[in-house]
């Protein structure tokens, strides 16, 4: 049923012109204002994502990000669709990180309130907007590219493509000080978490780095990690490498690295409000502290090649409106806009098939760190993930500094078949989920 | 080996220490009223968001920012008391749901006030007692280890020494015969409320400065927290500390020697097995609720 | 009003409801169909006076097995959620053996253990049961060609409608169950389990039997959520789902058996549309919060109180 209504392309078209239309109808016979706005040339956007709850965390900075990012691009005028500027506007709703409230949402957005583009975080969420994606044809983002796959055409994944950036952390460590040769890693037995760990385990084994035993699992509700940590430290390694654990888990486990007086080096994707994670430590166990996402104040975000528009600017107004709240989601929601505004103006129209088809059109797109490819196909069985330079961060004197951008497909390109390996070991491919 | 065996023994202490403050207040809750606190999680998140509130956001001085907190927190557990468990003392499903509900409106009214995110807690001190190379004992921890046993042992002092103590074990075992015994049946819970609400508000606060502090962390203590008492035998004090001490030591130790998912499996089934068993848990008597 | 013609109007409504509802009402309106089933299943397996805190598991017990059938074994959609409302009840046989020899708080924390270390199972297992991030693309309802209607269960509105015409055949067994024999014992072990054992009832049996019948009842609900979402984790089915169903039970009251019911549609309508509709973003725990404190304050007997109240007033009116 579902593969009938992808097939054929024309019917689709017609349902979502139907919907729309449906939506305007019933907004104006509710006299809302929403039929005003309509006539005003407003493009809606929805945002599909944990509000409330323990995931807030992972969407409700990111809509933060956006509202700011819609102020900036109305007052420059808009999206100029057919000469003329659309105003964005963002709708949000709280899917509680729950498929269903995820369906009911999506459901919502796309047919009541005739958004033209679903930004989600996916993960738990996305497999229970998928129908709804799959028959309306609505173009879906998602922050978690193990949500791709080859039976959706219609889901991009065109700002983080988590976790496989995690290579170039390791491989600009292995180049800067070859001298360090083991490592141990933990990682939260989650989704977010067990992709990480292959790929880690992948980055280390191409970098001729030993591990120490296997990666060490975590329950998400610990919240005690001296064992961990004394089990880590057990084996005397020189690189502890904290996967992709959230801030919750990194700062207790960076602070009882301290504590038990681990001196070597630390390595992990995230390091969120890491000027606490030095006010819990130390400034000189904190130096060289190497993850992947720069604070955009950051003058290496200001080269050319860099797509993000105005990130110090950004940095500054979002740190102003939320205090102590940046982080590595604050941002991406927003990239993804850029992506999406680009493509929009250059297909000169906001229907879902029009802009994924100019985004995706020459296999390039425009991603926040640099010009970067539509790729994926081996890992996700579908070209849908921006990958592209990546930047390696580290702290230095108390603060994040870009240390270099790294190439994801040259990476790929030389250890491919370790990464694949290591993620049908954990079960990661796509033609082994669900 | 015996470095982190050692080790190991010390994070396990540790465990024991916090989770025993949160055991015994929901017991003695339990065991007074009759009512499962669903919130009690959320009163130790309340405990340790005192912390962020006054010491990292105002300096004001640790010590006094704990003792603030070991207050509040028990003026919080009298206030639900007397707003909700006292017209519910028949009714302990009515109980249950109030306790959830009032759960929800704390999580929510912290992410309101403090954002969704952790909260910032600057270290009180950084001192690390370094017995070698792989044994230490950061102070904090020596702090929450003392302060558990110091606690422990004033409820001890305050239940068998002291006419209120003595009453609230008299409408422990038996409310009606404390009754007409002339003791006080709100007296008593209001006294066992605040007492198991201030040592859940005083663990927060201890360990504030050592954990992540968010609105939903009391959400990870609260499981534990109820497969001690079980272990231990609802009703009983000694039995939930005792067993504090074997589930923290069983799950430190297999965290540790395995991993922390199977560590998880361990502590669930090490109370399966204590039920099937004993089903009144190790010092459980009397059947109650 | 005669009976007969009250239940037609309320078979009336209940066909006409998804027409005059919003898209993604419809969508809240499957889901609910599907909660109060699971509610009906509560009350049934409290009749004896046993309160679970691992029903949700169990239905998650359900909804996998039913997923993983139709997936793995290619067998039939309808059949397969059969099937798993089967191995739900076969689950909580095995397992009434340990938790039956507890009562009271013991066996509330205890079916609470059971249902965690069930769901730990998941997590471990990657295969079959996916791990943490569960099971997807399973398997929807068939769609059925009826010559002149094709039935497109992806469609809310059909899938209401398979659901609602399943659960009101589900409910009415459950009411017979209890109106018969085996119910009248249930209620009396409730209320007098020694004198029910001292006149030869074998209550533990007894308990088993309800036990068994409402785990079953919660599998099939699980069935038909998973075919209908396409996805399911061990998440759906944690401690925070199972304090909704409690909530649901106790704001309803158990006393009657549309109680529980009552509380699902009221709760659940004031949740997921009221607030949502009203703009509280970050408040709705709160206010949700807020509803539960003083229903159980003011209206001790449940929401069933209110109903049987208005009743009374106008047989006496």
């Amino acid at each position: 049923m579902i593969v009938k209504f992808i097939k054929d392309g024309i019917s689709r078209r017609r349902f979502l012109g139907s919907t729309a239309s449906l939506a305007g109808l019933s907004a104006l016979s509710a006299g809302l204002p929403g039929a005003a706005l309509a006539a005003g040339k407003v493009v809606k956007i929805g945002f599909l994502a944990p509000l409330t709850g323990p995931v807030a965390a992972w969407g409700k900075p990111g809509l933060d990000g956006c509202q700011i990012w819609a102020e900036w691009v109305n007052n420059a005028g808009g999206i100029k669709i057919g000469g003329e500027g659309h105003k964005v506007e963002f709708i949000g709703y709280d899917n509680e990180y729950d498929p269903a409230k995820a369906r009911a949402g999506a459901t919502k957005l796309i047919r009541e309130d005739g958004v033209k583009f679903v930004m989600m975080l996916g993960g738990d969420t996305w497999p229970g907007a998928q129908p709804v994606a799959d028959k309306t044809g609505m173009l879906f983002s998602t922050l978690l590219p193990s949500d791709l796959g080859p039976d959706t055409s219609t889901l991009i994944a065109p700002a983080e493509v988590h976790p496989i950036y995690n290579v170039t952390g390791v491989e600009w460590l292995a180049e800067t000080k070859p001298d360090l040769k083991t490592a141990v890693m933990c990682a939260q037995d989650d989704a977010l978490g067990l992709p990480s760990v292959a790929t880690y385990l992948a980055a280390f084994e191409a970098a001729g780095i030993q591990m120490q035993g296997d990666p060490l699992l975590f329950d998400p509700a610990t919240t005690d990690f001296a064992p961990v940590v004394t089990k880590l430290l057990s084996t005397n390694p020189q690189i502890v490498c904290l996967d992709t654990c959230y801030s919750d888990y990194v700062h207790p486990i960076t602070e009882q690295l301290f504590q038990q007086g681990f001196k070597g080096q630390i390595i992990s994707c995230t390091a969120d409000f890491y000027d606490q994670m030095i006010a819990k430590t130390s400034k000189e166990f904190m130096e060289g502290f190497i993850f992947q996402f720069p604070d955009f104040d950051d003058p290496a975000l200001n080269a050319s090649n860099i797509n993000f528009q105005n990130p110090n600017g950004f940095f500054e107004e979002y740190n102003k409106r939320h205090p102590g709240e940046w982080g590595a989601v604050s941002w991406e929601y927003a990239s993804i806009m850029d992506l999406w505004k680009a493509a929009a103006e250059k297909a000169d129209s906001v229907e879902p098939d029009a802009v994924l088809a100019a985004m995706t059109k020459s296999g390039k797109g425009d991603h926040a760190f640099g010009r970067a490819d539509w790729w994926g196909k081996d890992l996700f069985g579908i070209d849908h993930a921006l990958v592209g330079d990546w930047p390696v961060v580290a702290i230095e004197g108390g603060k994040a500094r870009i240390k270099g951008f790294k190439s994801i497909p040259d990476w790929y390109a030389k250890h491919g078949e370790l990464l694949k390996k290591h993620m049908a070991a954990y079960g990661q491919m796509w033609n082994q989920r669900g | 080996m015996a470095e982190l065996l050692v080790q190991t023994g010390l994070n396990a202490l540790y465990a024991a220490a916090y989770m025993s403050l949160i055991a015994v207040g929901l017991v003695l809750i339990f065991g007074v009223m009759g009512i499962i606190n669903f919130a009690h999680g959320e009163l130790f998140m309340l405990g340790a968001y005192v912390v962020v509130a006054l010491y990292a956001d105002f300096q004001v001085p640790y010590v006094l920012v704990a003792a603030l907190g070991l207050v509040f927190v028990g003026c919080v557990g009298v206030a639900m008391e007397w707003a909700m468990f006292r017209r519910l003392r028949d009714n302990p499903l009515g109980g249950l749901v109030a306790s959830i509900g009032f759960l929800m409106i704390l999580q929510a009214l912290v992410s309101m006030g403090f954002g969704v995110r952790m909260a910032h807690v600057p270290p009180v001190t950084q001192e690390v007692i370094i017995f070698s190379e792989r044994v230490r004992l950061p102070v904090q921890r020596l702090i929450v280890i003392l302060a558990a046993i110091g606690f422990l042992t004033a409820l001890w002092a305050f239940l068998t020494k002291t006419r209120f103590g003595w009453a609230l074990r008299a409408s422990a075992q038996d409310q009606e015969a404390a009754a007409l015994q002339g003791i006080s049946i709100n007296q008593t819970a209001g006294i066992a409320m605040f007492i198991g609400a201030s040592l859940a508000g005083i663990a927060g606060a201890l360990t504030a400065p050592l954990i992540s502090v968010n609105p939903h962390m009391g959400h990870s203590v609260i499981v534990a927290a109820f497969i001690v008492i079980i272990v231990g035998g609802v009703g009983s004090l000694e039995g939930a500390v005792l067993a504090a001490v074997i589930y923290a030591f069983v799950h430190t130790f297999v965290t540790t020697f395995a991993d922390g998912v199977i560590a998880d499996v361990v502590g669930l089934l090490l109370m399966l097995v204590v039920l099937i068993i004993k089903p009144t848990g190790l010092f459980g008597t009397a059947d109650r609720a | 009003m005669p009976r007969g013609l009250a239940w037609l109007l309320l078979a009336l409504v209940l066909v006409a409801l998804p027409h005059g509802l919003s898209f993604s009402q419809q969508e809240i309106l499957v889901f609910l169909t599907i909660n109060v089933l699971l509610v009906a299943s509560y009350r049934l397996l409290t009749l004896t006076g046993e309160w679970s805190l691992g029903h949700v598991v169990i239905m998650g017990v359900g909804a996998y097995a039913s997923a993983l059938l139709s997936k793995r074994l290619g067998i039939y959609v309808p059949v397969a959620m059969l099937l798993g409302a089967g191995v739900a009840a076969l689950v909580a046989y095995i397992l009434s053996f340990p938790l039956f020899r507890m009562k009271g708080f013991y066996f509330l924390i205890g079916s609470f253990a059971a249902g965690e270390v069930i769901r730990l199972l998941w997590k471990r297992f990657r295969d079959p049961f996916g791990g943490p991030k569960g099971l997807k693309r399973i398997e929807g309802m068939p769609d059925l060609d009826l010559g002149v209607y094709a039935l497109d269960f992806f469609e809310p509105i059909t899938y209401y409608y398979f659901a609602a015409a399943v659960v009101a055949f589900c409910l009415w067994i459950m009411w017979r169950i209890e109106r018969s024999p085996v119910g009248l014992t249930f209620h009396a072990i409730h209320w007098q389990d020694k004198l029910a054992e001292a006149s030869g009832v074998n209550v533990r049996a007894y308990r088993t039997r309800a036990f068994v019948l409402a785990s079953g009842f919660a599998g099939f609900s699980g069935a038909l959520l998973a075919h209908y979402i396409g996805t399911i984790n061990p998440n759906s089915f944690d401690v925070e789902q199972m304090v909704f169903v409690l909530t649901w039970a106790i704001v309803g009251g158990t006393a009657t058996f549309y109680g529980p019911i009552l509380g699902c549609i009221v709760l659940t309508v004031l949740n997921e549309i009221v607030l949502r509709e009203m703009g509280f973003e970050q408040m709705r725990p709160l206010v949700y919060g807020l509803i539960m404190i003083l229903s159980v304050l003011f209206l001790p007997k449940g929401l069933e109180s209110v109903v049987q109240r208005v009743l009374s007033a106008r047989k006496t009116g």
